[in-house]
């Protein structure tokens, strides 16, 4: 069987990066959690002046917690026990919305996993969780910013110190990995990003 | 070690007068008290050097730098402070403007703007009129900023047909250059 998960860097289809595009996704997440009026979100990174003050802008409390640097940080180290996971230590229930970026490209599958389930604690009832994820590989392997600009494009910004490995996941996978939120929307644009919007289930056990 | 730079004594500033005809005057041997203060507040800095652990709290009437160890409370008012990118600072700042070149953890509340440089490590929360940060920064913490007012979704934003106004009613569709996967 083949795995869902593949390195990047064996890929050979190598491409320069998309183009900035309009999202429809990050609209409605902005949109969604503006209306509860007294939001909080998180932003997983890379830490970017343009989104932090876009979010700080809108929202009640912004935080900001750059998993990408922290990755780097401990690049060459085994991230399968809870203990690395402590630098992620939000309260449980806390945000109305996660901002993922595409975090998940640059993680295991047992990591993707780990994640997941401290956003599904961390996120209140109908909380959102945003993420994307690319379809082909980029020119270089570095993570990138995505930079929100006006009337909610998007633009993609290189971060040369945050070389990481990256990962390819099929839509099946990754839904499943995420099987425990409910989809709410998903678009794949012709640059080959694709955007997923799911939401935490309104009356669960957490 | 404290540095001080020295005031510039040839750098004193005059009123400048209404009248077109203007006579020559002695040099005025000290200036007034609130040309001094003025001078003071925007010119002087007073820098905490490398080697210097503080613990405690500071209170200051002009610009602060930090170079060294400080843990503690720093209320600077209306003047400026920074920590520098060997600095290391625990503790809540209270400033104007306030720039973190160092390592910070702990609350900054500003009555301006606060800069991270890239060479930041900051662990904490910031409340401010703006805010900067580089990429490559080591961030990790809450933001709050004045906030822009929500604006509802104006019905000219809504893609309808002059002659069809159901199509208000219908979702917004997304960009003809995207597909829709569900």
């Amino acid at each position: 069987m083949i795995s869902p998960t593949s390195r990047h860097r064996y890929n050979s289809d190598a491409e320069t990066l998309p183009v900035g595009y309009n999202s429809t996704i990050l609209k409605e997440f902005v949109d969604t959690l503006e209306r509860l009026g007294d939001a909080q979100t998180l932003d997983v990174g890379p830490v970017c002046q343009e989104n932090i003050t876009f979010f700080a802008r809108r929202m009640a409390r912004h935080h900001v917690c750059d998993m990408f640097s922290w990755l780097k940080r401990e690049n060459g180290k085994e991230l399968r026990t809870g203990d690395e996971w402590k630098y992620f230590d939000y309260p449980e229930r806390n945000f109305n919305g996660i901002q993922l970026w595409d975090l998940c490209d640059y993680l295991e599958d047992a990591d993707m996993i780990r994640l997941v389930k401290l956003c599904y604690k961390m996120l209140r009832a109908s909380g959102l969780l945003m993420l994307i994820a690319f379809e082909k590989k980029p020119a270089v392997s570095i993570a990138n910013t995505f930079v929100i600009g006006q009337g909610y494009r998007v633009d993609i910004r290189p971060q040369p110190h945050l070389e990481l490995p990256w990962k390819f996941r099929h839509n099946r996978a990754l839904t499943s990995l995420l099987s425990h939120f409910i989809i709410v929307r998903s678009f794949r644009y012709h640059s080959g990003i694709r955007e997923f919007l799911f939401k935490k289930p309104k009356s669960v056990r957490d | 070690m404290l540095k001080r730079p020295k005031k510039d004594e040839n750098n004193t500033s005059f009123p400048a007068t209404g009248n077109s005809e203007v006579k020559p005057t002695p040099p005025t041997p000290t200036p007034s008290p609130n040309v001094s203060q003025e001078r003071y507040t925007s010119e002087e800095k007073t820098t905490i050097g490398e080697r210097i652990t503080i613990e405690g709290s500071i209170r200051g009437e002009e610009n602060l730098a930090i170079e060294g160890a400080m843990k503690g409370n720093i209320e600077m008012g209306k003047h400026n402070f920074s920590i520098g990118p060997n600095g290391r600072i625990d503790g809540e700042i209270h400033a104007q403007d306030v720039t973190i070149n160092g390592q910070f953890k702990g609350t900054i509340k500003a009555l301006g703007k606060v800069a991270v440089t890239k060479k930041a490590d900051f662990n904490g929360e910031i409340k401010a009129k703006s805010f900067s940060v580089e990429d490559g920064a080591y961030f990790k913490g809450v933001v709050e900023l004045d906030r822009e007012p929500h604006k509802q979704p104006a019905a000219a934003e809504i893609p309808r047909g002059p002659s069809v106004p159901e199509a208000a009613k219908k979702p917004i569709v997304p960009r003809t250059d995207v597909k829709v996967e569900k």
